[in-house]
């Protein structure tokens, strides 16, 4: 009995050390590296999917120049559709049968939070492509990096932003009701009042799929409000920044970095609408920069019929140090080498990214906020205060 | 402020009735509710874009070359999808119509599944200003249409014989056929103007809603709510249906909160829908005994 009960606790150890070594492993073989990506391809919010071509870009041609100690990458895509059931599936199926070595995805918060519980699960390393929502990497959780500034941190800019504008402290808000919405929202209630201690003058929503700013923009012209800072998806921003030009209201708006300047732009079709317009930006440099071109050319290296917009570029700051850090853990590559690499990236400059990437062993978001950018004279221009603009 | 919030809610109004107008012709000749509308809206829009942007064709040209393909889809789906089903349950056409819809923005999502598109406006003046108030010409092309369209419509259904066909083809398409009315084309010819009519109001609207492939699911709940408030089947009912719509969401968002534009209208229509479930202008179903 008691050589019996031996034997089974010997073997269920031999078999969980084989697992946990399978496991460090898993998606590494002498010449690959499996490396999982997914982001909403198709859906409303397939705009964002851009990121996803810009990451693949670099690691295909990471391949292209001998890959990482003699190691090519693997790339599995799958697209979430910005919907959650289907990001989870898409994280189960690239977890267990893809069986990636490393994750390296997500545009849409409400997908990676979803899917957060599968990624701690599996302790799989994953890199965020520019999922922003301020919950992915706080708390932290070790496997789990955030290169881009998080939403909390977008907001942060933006209100400083318009608390720069001399003499402002009459903010509205304009935000939208759904989790997004909120994730934005609720951090500007907050910072605004403990920052500025202030607090919205107007607190306006603007649903998904409006078509029409009518009611938001009258309430607005009829308040004493001296800037409008709008939480709003693409659409509905060129929508808002439209009907503010119909109806005279020259007034400030500060958009979120969820969207593009160069987008709103030609949706709105009309430059004078958005003399007025500032944006959370979260490159370096404006998108048509020289210091941009090189990235560019790499995704049309690949995608030679992608357009390239700021979007395509949001996911590459990552993806660089996520090279970095495969090629910092060494030949034997394992995830835990592959964890201790990444906590140990200090101001990692990407030239792509706003800022430098420093991922602590306590500190998984890799920036901490972003710039603001602005059409002057039509030309793109990122400033970081409103005395720049 | 009153007056530019009913003027905006008739100008949004004015897009729910135009969409809706499209599924009310469809519906009172054939007695089918196409779930697809929103796509021959959104395809109308975007083969208007392709015409503009591919071919360099005028707008005019790409317009007209947008509705007559979007008429010839319609008649492609009466004859390919829709006559092999007929005589069948209604819920079954009705599945198919969806199953169609998902289809649709399936395939152009393909296309332009990253992409919100620009779309020029029909005409490019500034916004007319009355005092206070502020209107677009777009606003003004939407509803023009829209009135001119319920006219047209009404006068065929009411004061012609097509009116009468479409009585006989959707009460008893059988009697109709042994009268010599050739009903297989007839709905297929309903199915193209319903598509055509579809791609009027997505041209029209695409310049206000921006293009992108939901965009006619966005705005086929609020048309489908517009002809319940209205009244099913009932061209009047659809346009009052939909400028009620419009009025209540913009004055909701304008006086209450910003927050209740996506409900109220609803909330309006589940008490309308209380008092006269057959919808304002609808005539409740009578059995004769």
């Amino acid at each position: 009995m008691l050589l019996r009960r031996l034997i089974v606790t010997l073997a269920i150890a031999v078999l969980s050390t084989t697992a946990g070594i399978a496991g460090e492993t898993t998606g590494v073989t002498k010449d690959t590296i499996r490396i999982g990506i997914f982001g909403p391809m198709t859906g409303a919010a397939a705009v964002f999917g851009k990121a996803i071509f810009g990451v693949e870009a670099l690691y295909r041609d990471v391949n292209d120049h001998g890959g990482i100690y003699g190691r090519k990458i693997e790339l599995f895509r799958e697209d979430s559709a910005c919907d959650p059931a289907k990001g989870i599936a898409a994280i189960k199926k690239l977890i267990s049968q893809d069986q990636v070595f490393a994750i390296n995805g997500g545009l849409c918060s409400n997908v990676v939070i979803a899917a957060k519980p599968d990624i701690i699960k599996e302790g799989i390393p994953y890199m965020v492509a520019g999922a922003g929502s301020s919950a992915i990497a706080e708390p932290l959780s070790p496997t789990i990096f955030q290169p881009t500034t998080p939403t909390a941190g977008t907001t942060r800019d933006m209100i400083d932003f318009a608390i720069s504008k001399p003499g402002t402290t009459k903010i509205a808000i304009v935000s939208h009701s759904d989790d997004w919405g909120k994730s934005n929202h609720d951090p500007a209630v907050e910072y605004l009042k403990k920052r500025y201690n202030l607090n919205f003058v107007l607190d306006l929503t603007m649903e998904r799929g409006s078509t029409d700013a009518t009611p938001q923009l009258l309430r607005i012209k009829n308040s004493d409000a001296q800037v409008i800072v709008a939480m709003l998806y693409p659409a509905e921003t060129a929508i808002f920044v439209r009907d503010a030009f119909k109806f005279g209201i020259k007034l400030p708006i500060i958009g979120h970095s969820a969207v593009s300047l160069t987008d709103t732009r030609d949706r709105v079709g009309n430059p004078a609408a958005l003399q007025n317009f500032f944006l959370g930006y979260h490159l370096a440099y404006a998108t048509d920069a020289p210091e941009m071109k090189k990235w560019t050319d790499l995704i049309h290296k690949y995608y030679p019929n992608e357009r390239v917009e700021n979007f395509s570029f949001l996911g590459m700051g990552g993806t660089l140090v996520m090279i970095e850090a495969l090629k910092k853990a060494g030949p034997d590559l394992t995830r835990s080498k592959l964890i201790a690499a990444l906590n140990s990236v200090r101001d990692f400059d990407t030239h792509i990214q706003a800022r430098p990437i420093t991922f602590t062993p306590d500190d998984h978001v890799g920036e901490k906020n972003a710039a603001m950018a602005t059409l002057k004279n039509g030309k793109f221009t990122v400033v970081k205060k409103w005395q720049d603009k | 402020m009153l007056l530019q919030l009913i003027l905006s809610g008739i100008a949004q109004g004015s897009i729910y009735a135009l969409v809706a107008l499209g599924m009310t012709v469809l519906f009172r000749a054939t007695t089918i509710v196409n779930f697809a509308h929103g796509e021959m809206f959104m395809f109308g829009a975007f083969v208007v874009y392709l015409f503009l942007h591919l071919v360099g064709a005028p707008f005019f040209v790409a317009a007209l070359l947008g509705v007559v393909t979007l008429f010839g889809l319609g008649i492609c789906i009466e004859r390919v999808l829709i006559r092999p089903m007929a005589g069948g349950p209604h819920i079954a056409l009705a599945m198919m119509t969806v199953a169609l819809s998902y289809l649709f923005r399936g395939i152009a999502r393909i296309f332009w599944g990253r992409e919100v598109l620009p779309m020029p406006p029909v005409f490019s003046y500034p916004p007319i200003e009355i005092g206070n108030l502020v209107l677009t010409t777009q606003d003004l092309i939407i509803a023009g249409t829209m009135v001119l369209l319920v006219i047209v419509f009404m006068l065929l259904f009411h004061r012609s014989k097509l009116g009468r066909l479409a009585q006989a083809a959707s009460d008893s398409p059988r009697g109709a056929a042994l009268v010599g009315i050739n009903v297989p084309a007839f709905y297929g010819t309903m199915w193209g103007v319903s598509a055509a009519m579809g791609a009027i109001a997505g041209i029209l609207v695409a310049p206000i809603t921006l293009l992108y492939p939901d965009m006619g699911a966005q705005i086929l709940i609020r048309a489908f709510a517009a002809m319940t408030l209205g009244g099913f089947g009932h061209f009047g009912g659809a346009v009052i249906g939909g400028l009620l719509m419009g009025i209540l969401e913009e004055l909701s968002g304008g006086y209450l909160s910003t927050s209740l534009i996506d409900v109220f209208a609803f909330i309006a229509i589940i008490v309308v829908l209380l008092v006269r479930p057959a919808g304002l202008f609808g005539r409740g179903e009578v059995t004769r005994v």
